[in-house]
């Protein structure tokens, strides 16, 4: 008699991968008329107490019924016990997520990506450069850095937009000017300005050439819009920074966030797990598919 | 690697008695007009291996389904609940897929198994034994020995039926596959040193498209990321997902929600990178704005891209995507153009 | 000898499983006992909503069963809506508007008219209940009509039950319908070969036209890459122009590319094209898609294709072999072959379907949808499916479930028939590639017969009138319309 080979006919998936966390939103903040953050707690106080991440790396937030969205995961792991996130009305999922009030439940997966190299900038100046919503991909590495603010070097912030209504985290802004040894500059774009407006006028990439930052011992990360990033890796060069200086995200689509669904797939990575950080320098060796 | 002989009449009482021991047996069945993987509850039901050519669908449904549940979800009271939906976790034995098919689960593993083990894939998959069938009568559109396949390998399968003179040599790759034969072992007789060698040199010999589409020692071929030349061979892509869709390697997949006021579910469905809605941002940019850049990407992942990431071609030379194609864009046909041949 | 294992319990069909892991965004499971219809109404803001508020201002009784959506106008009533109403499970729906002659924007009630004859003659085909779908002319001051009628449809659907899954085959009657014979065809013999002397002179005309730049790309035919094919080209230097080919074997519908950006980027097209071919430019100029003045057609007579070794099903009753419009003519236009039978096959196929109950229909078509796998290639190889982006492509609101399981099958192609309807000019190509041999053909030809007896219109002849469903007639007739 046979007894090998025979299984049961249905079993509940164990480990379910794409099975998000269950999240309270604890407080909304609008940042500008198009931009919200949220504070999200985890419901399950196990996974509240374990869930760490590095900065940089990003998350699936859920809508039930609407569909799964990607967002940086926008706070410090040194400020634990929520996360946060900050989108732009944009698609399906960003509209729905604005109907979200607070006290509602979300789903939330992650974290994911390679997030930066912050262990390898030990003692090194750190330029930052945000464009829009594209700094809240610097936000959690910005405030991890002025948390462990003995290891960097000098820390300079130039957050920009496109005009003033759309400058994201402007109460962060002011307490990070306020930290030691922070240089904060905030920029909008031409025709962006208003009357009272007291930071620079100009692309992000041309104030940051004007600043004439020093490459030397530094490392330059940059986020934001497709055409910001390609203007500030022209500008980051000519400053003379090395591309492996260089640090930037990718946003392409994505859908799973765990290197299956192909949808980011650039050359050889899948951005979603092995970026969404990569330096000028790797960047260059990829096809221009992004 | 045991080597065995079973004779046809042998070959329908074994799938009978697999099927009798609680197992689904899954084979190709032609209906409608089409040749499909289905299971089946008698041998009779599948088609005599001699004239059979190659099912319509690969046998990539069965581990991954065109659309799938991953999440149930229910709302209560402005809270939400979670179900895990359930993945068959049944014995399954599935007869005659070519090699090609067979060498394509290798290809989906790696995917699906990597880092993020994908419980929906893995768990068909650990119970899954593949029994393959040699080609004996290779189609036009074949073209395994191009990508480094032949009409008789044995990657991914773990037992290989080959036909020999109304007989068929059985190699029980795998020690799943030694378990099959082992268990009805009174069906087999002994090999006697016969081998397949003469069945792939002349099964071979019908093949007309073999010249190599892969790069010296195997590795990705030269393609011009930058040429215009794909812009002049992507023209007539009409940007369907048929060659995705019927391609046993093609793996990627949109996850969509689906819901009531009550209840909902979050499903995979298969996608294609040929649809510009693939990568398409919702601030309106797209990185591949073209059917030309979208059709580079689909090449350029089978026969770079996926090699460097893991180590083996993804294109496994069935040619279903040929032969599928609306307009007959044929991409043995491209990357021969393309590496200048 | 061999013990059976595993207690006898057979593993579970594919179909078993599915019902078991219940993912289909249905509500609550409902008994007969503890079932009450569940009808929505789509209704028009100045007409029949006022005449229900009546109704109700005038405490009139009745069924308490219909959930009233109000739009501003029955022509504003997508069929899309009813379609999403069955798949979130409602029981029946009605559609009701103003009075002919009363629309508030003069003609939406006269367009929608139009639009549901040919809806309803699609969901009869399909094997919908029509029990389950009403429509009617309920105005203002008919509050009594409109309690009749809701009461009325109440009772009627209390009778026949509740609606089960939409999209999915009824109880017991699985996998029914395939079995139906395909008509025997007139002959099974390939058309014969055109006269390659036409193909001779279709290069010399194209070389001629890119030698003058009176075309920046001519879109033919060349030899395709396996056995017996023919696949696409784009001749750009008069020197290519021997890359051509004429056969019987030139199957795809080349105006396609016409509206394709990648193609007329290259400068004026020229383009290779067969009767049928023609019909669909006149689609595509009547709907504003192609100048004429923009592009030289080269008509070619054709003998019939081949398709799968056998004379395409479009053929046998072909009227235009010699196309109707052209620019240059290749081939004799004096000696048109007779077409090989009178009646499309396809007719007697349409007709052994009606014959069936409604039930069976529709499990002849949901096994049919069952098989798609949404890959689009219909849509993609459609001429007229030109929608940059499609519908389906839209997601807010998802109005088609994007998912190839039976609910999102089949709203796609209810919506692919509709969109189409009054449009298609039958060239078949969605047929053709179609991996798993959905009948669309079937759904597409009866469509345009039911369009052709109701409004006596036929597409793809005339570029200079106006599509069926884009116009109307005061006389149209509405029967079905309480």
């Amino acid at each position: 008699m046979v007894t090998t080979g025979v299984g049961v006919s249905t079993a509940l998936v164990k480990g379910n991968i794409y099975k998000p966390h269950l999240m309270t939103v604890l407080e909304i903040r609008d940042e500008t008329p198009d931009v919200r953050t949220m504070r999200l707690k985890f419901k399950d106080p196990k996974v509240a107490e374990s869930f760490d991440w590095k900065p940089g790396q990003f998350g699936e937030f859920s809508v039930f019924g609407v569909g799964e969205c990607v967002f940086t995961i926008a706070n410090s792991p040194t400020r634990k016990g929520y996360i946060e996130c900050s989108f732009k009305l944009m698609g399906k999922v960003t509209s729905a997520l604005r109907d979200v009030e607070v006290g509602q439940t979300i789903g939330f997966r992650g974290p994911y990506g390679n997030g930066f190299p912050v262990d390898e900038w030990e003692g090194l100046n750190l330029f930052f450069v945000g464009g829009g919503i594209g700094m809240a991909a610097l936000k959690g590495l910005l405030e991890y850095c002025l948390d462990k603010r003995q290891r960097f070097g000098e820390i300079f912030v130039l957050n920009a937009a496109r005009t003033v209504a759309d400058l994201v985290y402007k109460r962060e802004t002011d307490e990070w000017a306020k930290a030691n040894g922070v240089m904060l500059v905030k920029a909008v774009d031409p025709g962006g300005e208003t009357t009272d407006w007291d930071g620079k006028v100009g692309l992000a990439p041309n104030v940051f050439e004007e600043l004439k930052p020093n490459p030397k011992n530094a490392v330059l990360i940059t986020c934001g819009p497709p055409v910001m990033i390609k203007f500030m890796l022209l500008a980051a060069e000519r400053l003379g920074f090395q591309p492996q200086q260089v640090i930037t995200t990718l946003e392409n689509k994505m859908k799973c966030g765990l290197g299956k669904c192909g949808r980011c797939n650039i050359g050889p990575f899948y951005v979603c797990k092995d970026g969404p950080v990569f330096t000028a320098a790797q960047l260059a060796a990829l096809p221009k598919d992004f | 690697m045991t080597r065995k002989l079973i004779d046809a009449e042998n070959l329908g009482q074994w799938v009978n008695e697999l099927i009798v021991s609680g197992r689904r047996v899954i084979a190709p069945v032609c209906e409608n007009g089409m040749t499909v993987f289905k299971p089946i509850s008698r041998a009779g039901a599948m088609p005599a291996p001699y004239n059979y050519g190659k099912t319509d669908l690969s046998f990539k449904e069965w581990l991954f389904p065109k659309t799938e549940p991953i999440l149930h979800y229910r709302f209560d009271n402005g809270d939400v609940l979670l179900d895990d939906p359930e993945v068959e976790a049944v014995e399954t034995v599935a007869f005659f897929l070519r090699p090609c098919d067979a060498a394509a689960l290798s290809v989906l593993d790696e995917v699906f198994g990597r880092d993020y083990d994908d419980a929906f894939y893995t768990v068909r998959r650990r119970h899954l034994t593949v029994v393959g069938l040699s080609c004996i009568e290779p189609q036009p559109e074949c073209f395994c020995p191009a990508v480094g396949l032949s009409p008789t390998s044995e990657k991914g399968s773990d037992i290989l039926l080959t036909p020999l003179e109304g007989r068929f040599l059985v190699e029980a790759l795998t020690e799943k596959g030694r378990l099959l034969v082992d268990e009805h072992a009174n069906l087999f007789t002994d090999a006697h040193g016969l081998t397949k060698e003469q069945v792939t040199t002349q099964a071979m010999t019908k093949i007309t498209r073999k010249e190599p589409l892969v790069g010296a020692n195997g590795g990705s071929p030269y393609l011009p990321f930058d040429s215009e030349a794909w812009e002049d061979l992507a023209r007539k892509c009409l940007g369907c997902g048929v060659c995705a869709y019927v391609c046993p390697t093609c793996h990627c997949f949109d996850i969509v929600d689906e819901a009531t006021a009550f209840s909902g579910c979050r499903c995979r469905n298969w996608d294609s990178c040929a649809f510009s809605l693939f990568t398409l941002h919702a601030s309106g940019h797209n990185p591949r704005p073209t059917q030309a850049h979208r059709y580079r990407q689909r090449v350029m992942h089978k026969f770079c891209y996926f090699l460097q990431t893991f180590g083996q071609n993804m294109c496994v030379g069935c040619g279903r995507c040929a032969l599928r194609c609306p307009v007959n864009l044929d991409i043995y046909e491209v990357v021969r153009a393309l590496t200048g041949r | 000898m061999f013990a059976l294992v595993g207690a006898g319990k057979p593993a579970p069909t594919k179909t078993q499983i599915a019902d078991r892991k219940g993912w289909r965004p249905m509500p609550r499971e409902r008994t007969k006992q503890n079932w009450e219809p569940k009808i929505i109404a789509f209704v028009c803001n100045w007409c029949t909503y006022v005449g229900a508020d009546a109704a109700g201002t005038q405490r009139m009784r009745y069924a308490p069963n219909v959930r009233i959506i109000r739009l501003p106008c029955t022509g504003r009533i997508d069929p899309l809506f009813i379609v999403k109403a069955f798949e979130q499970g409602a029981d029946g729906v009605i559609v009701s508007g103003c009075h002919p002659g009363d629309c508030h924007y003069v003609s939406g009630n006269l367009h929608a008219r139009r639009r549901f004859t040919v809806f309803l003659k699609l969901m009869e085909f399909l094997g919908l209940d029509l029990h389950r779908l009403s429509f009617a002319w309920v105005s203002a001051t008919e509050g009594a009509k409109w309690v009749q009628i809701v009461n009325e449809v109440t009772q009627q659907i209390r009778q026949i039950g509740p609606a089960h899954r939409w999209g999915e085959p009824m109880n017991g009657m699985r996998d029914e319908g395939w079995g139906m014979r395909e008509t025997a065809v007139a002959t099974e013999q390939a058309p014969s070969a055109p006269n390659p002397q036409w193909e001779a002179r279709l290069r010399e005309l194209a070389r001629r036209l890119l030698e003058n730049g009176e075309v920046g790309v001519v879109v033919g035919y060349a030899t395709g890459s396996l056995g017996e094919t023919t696949t696409p080209a784009f001749i750009t230097k008069p020197e290519d122009a021997d890359r051509l080919v004429f056969n019987q074997r030139c199957v795809n519908n080349l105006s396609v590319y016409l509206t394709n950006k990648m193609v007329t980027k290259l400068g004026k097209v020229g383009i290779v094209a067969k009767g049928c071919d023609v019909k669909s430019i006149v689609g595509l100029i009547q709907e504003n898609q192609v100048n004429r003045g923009e592009v030289i057609i080269i008509g070619v007579v054709c003998n019939g294709v081949v398709v799968n070794g056998r004379l395409a099903k479009k053929c046998y009753a072909c009227t235009v072999r010699v196309p109707h419009l052209y620019d240059h003519l290749v081939g004799d236009a004096k000696a048109p072959q007779q077409p090989v039978a009178k009646a499309d096959p396809r007719d007697g196929e349409i007709a052994q379907l009606e014959q069936m109950t409604p039930p069976q229909r529709w499990n002849y078509w949901m096994a049919q949808f069952e098989r798609c796998i949404r890959c689009y290639a219909c849509r993609a190889v459609c001429p007229l499916c030109y929608c940059d982006p499609c519908v389906t492509d839209r997601s807010r609101p998802q109005w088609v479930l994007t998912s190839a399981h039976p609910q999102g099958n089949l709203a796609w192609n209810i919506v692919r028939a509709m969109h189409l309807a009054g449009r298609c000019i039958g060239c078949d190509e969605c047929m053709r590639v179609c991996p798993f041999h959905i009948r669309l053909d079937l759904l597409n030809r009866k469509l345009a017969t039911e369009i052709k007896t109701a409004f006596g219109y036929e597409p793809g002849i005339d570029p200079t009138v106006w599509p069926p469903l884009t116009t109307f007639r005061p006389d149209d007739k509405g029967e079905f319309i309480r």
